[in-house]
């Protein structure tokens, strides 16, 4: 922290605010989009549950990502930029938060010897999986936003992510579209790994925390170190 | 002390932080920065990281989602 004791005093202004519109009071419309939203999940639950929950998760996704700022870009991005760490430990204690709730319902699928869900997403990975995320880092610090950063920020009206919005519906469908070649060539050659099948499912979970517990460990010790050079 | 406004209406993440970096190293001691932004993410790292320099830092939404970040640069 280098925020000493200067830091209480307000910049000093010289500002007129004299050309300033008063705000519209928003509260009106927020409550009829509440009321949006109710009628339009109990329509969807009326025809299935799942479609009910769905929308529900969905608008606390897009809720919680606004109003916390939270930006996957950013996470990546503002270390090098401003030195600061905080979305990036955000992201890593989401990740800890992620990995043992998914545990926790995948080994309790194992230990009753069910089928576990979700083992559709252990992928091979491979050199096109480093590839792949170089691009989309670069992709995504141009375009401003990752994929919920990008639909966040439409929905706040940001006009120019409209546009990154268009191309990153282009992008999947043509990705979706040559997917099958992809597939083929590059990413079956590679190998699945399911941690819990290699070290146990303590063993797994107790490396991922370590890993992150690590990385977290890093972060906090880069912003000192940045805001020491400074 | 001089008063330098940049305006980044409509210029999304990481281009207003850079711009206001760039720009508080030409202005000099106790001159007053502001930027302008409607980014919702700039307005978390603007601050962030002026703070983190040491400098004061005022954020005013001036109207919805329309933000000036002041800093005064201190040092």
């Amino acid at each position: 922290m280098s925020e000493t004791t200067t830091t209480s005093s307000a910049p000093r202004r010289a500002r007129s605010r004299a050309n300033r519109k008063p705000k519209k009071n928003q509260i009106p419309i927020g409550l009829l989009v509440v009321l949006g939203f109710v009628g339009i999940g109990l329509a969807l639950a009326a025809k299935s549950a799942m479609l009910g929950f769905f929308w529900i998760t969905g608008i606390s996704f897009g809720f919680i990502l606004q109003r916390a700022r939270f930006c996957f870009t950013a996470s990546m991005r503002d270390p090098y930029l401003t030195g600061g760490t905080s979305l990036t430990r955000a992201v890593l204690i989401a990740l800890t938060l992620t990995t043992l709730g998914f545990t926790a319902i995948k080994y309790g699928y194992a230990i009753k010897g069910l089928p576990i869900p979700g083992m559709g997403y252990v992928v091979p990975i491979s050199f096109a999986t480093l590839a792949g995320a170089f691009l989309f880092g670069v992709g995504m610090v141009i375009a401003g936003g990752c994929a919920s950063g990008t639909l966040m920020r439409v929905g706040e009206g940001f006009q120019m992510q409209v546009i990154s919005l268009v191309f990153f519906v282009i992008g999947s469908l043509w990705g979706a579209h040559d997917f099958e070649f992809w597939k083929y060539n590059f990413i079956s050659k590679g190998k699945a790994v399911f941690l819990p099948d290699v070290f146990g499912w303590f063993g797994a979970v107790a490396l991922q925390l370590t890993i992150i517990g690590l990385l977290y460990i890093a972060a906090v010790k880069y912003e000192q170190k940045r805001s020491e050079a400074e | 002390m001089n008063e330098v406004v940049i305006d980044c209406l409509g210029e999304a993440c990481p281009v207003p932080l850079v711009k206001a970096q760039n720009k508080l190293k030409e202005i000099g001691l106790g001159d007053v920065l502001i930027v302008q932004i409607d980014h919702s993410c700039a307005m978390k790292n603007v601050p962030e990281w002026a703070r983190k320099d040491g400098h004061n830092v005022e954020v005013e939404e001036v109207d919805d989602g329309e933000w000036e970040v002041i800093i005064e640069k201190v040092k």
